[in-house]
């Protein structure tokens, strides 16, 4: 997967600051800019360790999942870790 | 010679629905309720209020925005404020397709120390769109995303306007 383009990178920072407070994360604490420099930085450090994440998969998962499914499990083991709010299964009730 | 005020808060914005609009909120507080209109940090949005310039004399208008930060902490905001004019029974011009003057931006820069703290700013209207004594008036409430000044993250919680001009 190659980085996002400039307007999915702008979109995600668009959305990140409409559900911040969706959410119940707290303040922001940098202006728009500096929110704006962390997405891209997001972006590109996982174009950069998707190789890394990619060994860290035990098997058969790595052999056998496609970018999209493993990208996706980053996603919601890392929405579980900010909390129920963004992550709330059928098993939490 | 006096200075009459007039007194706008979020319930009495009015929407285009083919304008981007800001998110009508009733934040039910602690202890009394805070209504709002959040304006988006990305995104130009628009309201609008319709009122009468009762007694306008002479001079600018003077509008003091009240506002709070949503999330943020920091950061400044950049409203846009445009006015357009009918003079009653003298102008023939259609209300349905008036258009506004030169819009004003008048911004502000959050105080920081906590994030939803009330904020004042005060900025003075030039383009009054040949105002004249009980006009109606048009008046627009944007957010200018776009300008150099709006740099802070997160909504912008507008929560009234206080309008004022002189009556000589």
């Amino acid at each position: 997967m190659a980085v996002l383009a400039d307007e999915d990178r702008r979109r995600v920072w668009a959305h990140a600051m409409r559900m911040w407070s969706t959410f119940g994360l707290g303040a922001i604490p940098v202006v728009k800019a500096d929110l704006r420099a962390a997405v891209d930085a997001t972006d590109t450090w996982i174009d950069n360790n998707q190789a890394s994440y990619n060994q860290a998969l035990t098997q058969p998962f790595r052999g056998s999942a496609s970018a999209a499914q493993k990208t996706l499990l980053l996603c919601f083991v890392a929405m579980r870790r900010v909390g129920l709010s963004m992550l709330r299964t059928e098993e939490d009730g | 010679m006096g200075t009459i005020k007039q007194h706008f808060s979020a319930p009495m914005a009015d929407f285009r629905a083919a304008t981007a609009f800001p998110q009508y909120i009733r934040n039910d507080g602690t202890n009394f309720p805070v209504p709002v209109l959040a304006y988006d940090a990305s995104s130009e949005e628009d309201a609008f209020f319709l009122f009468r310039a009762i007694n306008y004399g002479s001079g600018n208008l003077t509008i003091t925005i009240n506002w709070y930060a949503d999330t943020a902490t920091s950061g400044g905001v950049s409203w846009g404020v445009s006015l357009a004019c009918i003079t009653p029974n003298t102008d023939t011009q259609d209300i349905e397709t008036k258009a506004f003057a030169t819009e004003t931006i008048i911004s502000d820069t959050h105080l920081g120390t906590t994030g939803q703290r009330d904020h004042d700013v005060v900025g003075t209207l030039s383009n009054l769109d040949s105002l004249a004594a009980d006009d109606l008036v048009a008046l627009k409430l944007a957010r200018k995303p776009a300008d150099a000044g709006d740099t802070m993250s997160g909504d912008a919680n507008f929560v009234f306007f206080t309008i004022a001009w002189s009556d000589t």
